[in-house]
């Protein structure tokens, strides 16, 4: 339902305005696998990946850019810079990073670059024109982290597309994420494998396009 | 209502001249500290090291330093981001959606970091 007013407005709003570079913020809480999909969004479009990928948390802890992104679907056209952003978190603990056989000293320093970055990710947010939010699909959707997100981008009345990463799992609940979210259009996909990704593009040119 | 300083943990009351000028230690960083939680913010201080207090200073410069002029006091007030102890950290989403200045805090001990700038619109990609 929200597609389609989305593609209303759109389709009439394109009529008066055109926006020449949409800016595409990738968001969600920490391991969701926004730096992956920011990485196959690259790999399709660009041949290049954009930033490294870790099993442990908030491996991302700088904003990233990815300029002139330009992609097509069914004649249509969309180009966009992308932004990877640090994972938004309540908590950062080093002594999560210890369980992953960091160093003390380099595990303090990520705890705080990841502290960093949460205030970064949310201080950009207002320079964004769509958001894909990130989510676990394996992981319960409803936490205070993802709810803050979401209220706050709808607030702000920044587009948004729900993305339900890691379909490839067993444990991935794509309704659970749907139901959790029932405002808003949810599509699940794989980033790791690319599957679903025809799907995640036909709906971020409805969003942003 | 005292403040704290970031380094040392001495406690000033308010009014005191440190607060103005810089604590006896040198730092020119204090938390503002509610009369109510006075007694769990000593409880703190106590439980710190000298070496973490001074690693919990730098943390918060190397957070948010690059607006602050480390020649004036700052007096760190309300929560937005909470360094129980040096690499340990809680945040409030909620306070930090609103753009409200950035705030830490050390346990109960309270502080204030305004940093008008650090909201800034206007960044080009």
């Amino acid at each position: 339902m929200q597609l389609f007013r989305k593609f209303i407005q759109k389709v009439f709003g394109n009529l008066f305005k055109k926006k020449k570079h949409v800016r595409l913020g990738l968001y969600g809480p920490p391991n969701g696998g926004k730096t992956t999909l920011a990485n196959r969004i690259c790999q399709d479009w660009l041949g290049e990946e954009m930033g490294t990928v870790s099993n442990i948390a908030h491996e991302t802890r700088e904003i990233q850019i990815k300029e002139q992104i330009n992609i097509k679907s069914k004649g249509k056209e969309l180009t966009f810079n992308l932004v990877d952003t640090p994972g938004i978190a309540t908590k950062i603990d080093y002594e999560d990073f210890l369980k992953h056989g960091m160093k003390e000293k380099d595990a303090k320093v990520r705890a705080k670059e990841a502290t960093k970055g949460v205030i970064d990710a949310i201080k950009w947010l207002d320079e964004m024109d769509t958001v894909i939010i990130v989510l676990d699909a394996t992981k319960d959707p409803y936490s205070q982290v993802n709810i803050t997100i979401v209220g706050n981008l709808q607030a702000r009345d920044i587009p948004v597309l729900i993305v339900a990463n890691k379909m490839d799992l067993k444990k991935a609940d794509i309704k659970r994420v749907q139901e959790a979210f029932p405002q808003y259009d949810v599509i699940g996909i794989s980033a790791k494998n690319g599957q679903n990704m025809d799907q995640f593009y036909e709906g971020l040119f409805t969003v942003a396009g | 209502m005292p403040h704290q300083c970031v380094r040392c943990g001495t406690f000033y009351d308010d009014g005191a001249n440190e607060i103005l000028s810089g604590c006896r230690c040198g730092s020119k960083l204090f938390f503002f500290v509610k009369k109510e939680d006075v007694e769990s913010a000593r409880e703190m201080n106590i439980k710190l090291t000298r070496a973490e207090k001074k690693q919990i200073e730098q943390d918060v410069f190397d957070l948010i330093g690059f607006e602050l002029d480390k020649e004036r006091p700052v007096v760190l007030d309300l929560e937005s981001i909470r360094i129980l102890k040096p690499g340990k950290y809680e945040l409030d989403l909620v306070h930090l959606f609103k753009k409200e200045p950035l705030i830490y805090k050390l346990s109960e001990g309270k502080y204030l970091i305004d940093i008008p700038a650090s909201f800034k619109a206007g960044r080009k990609t």
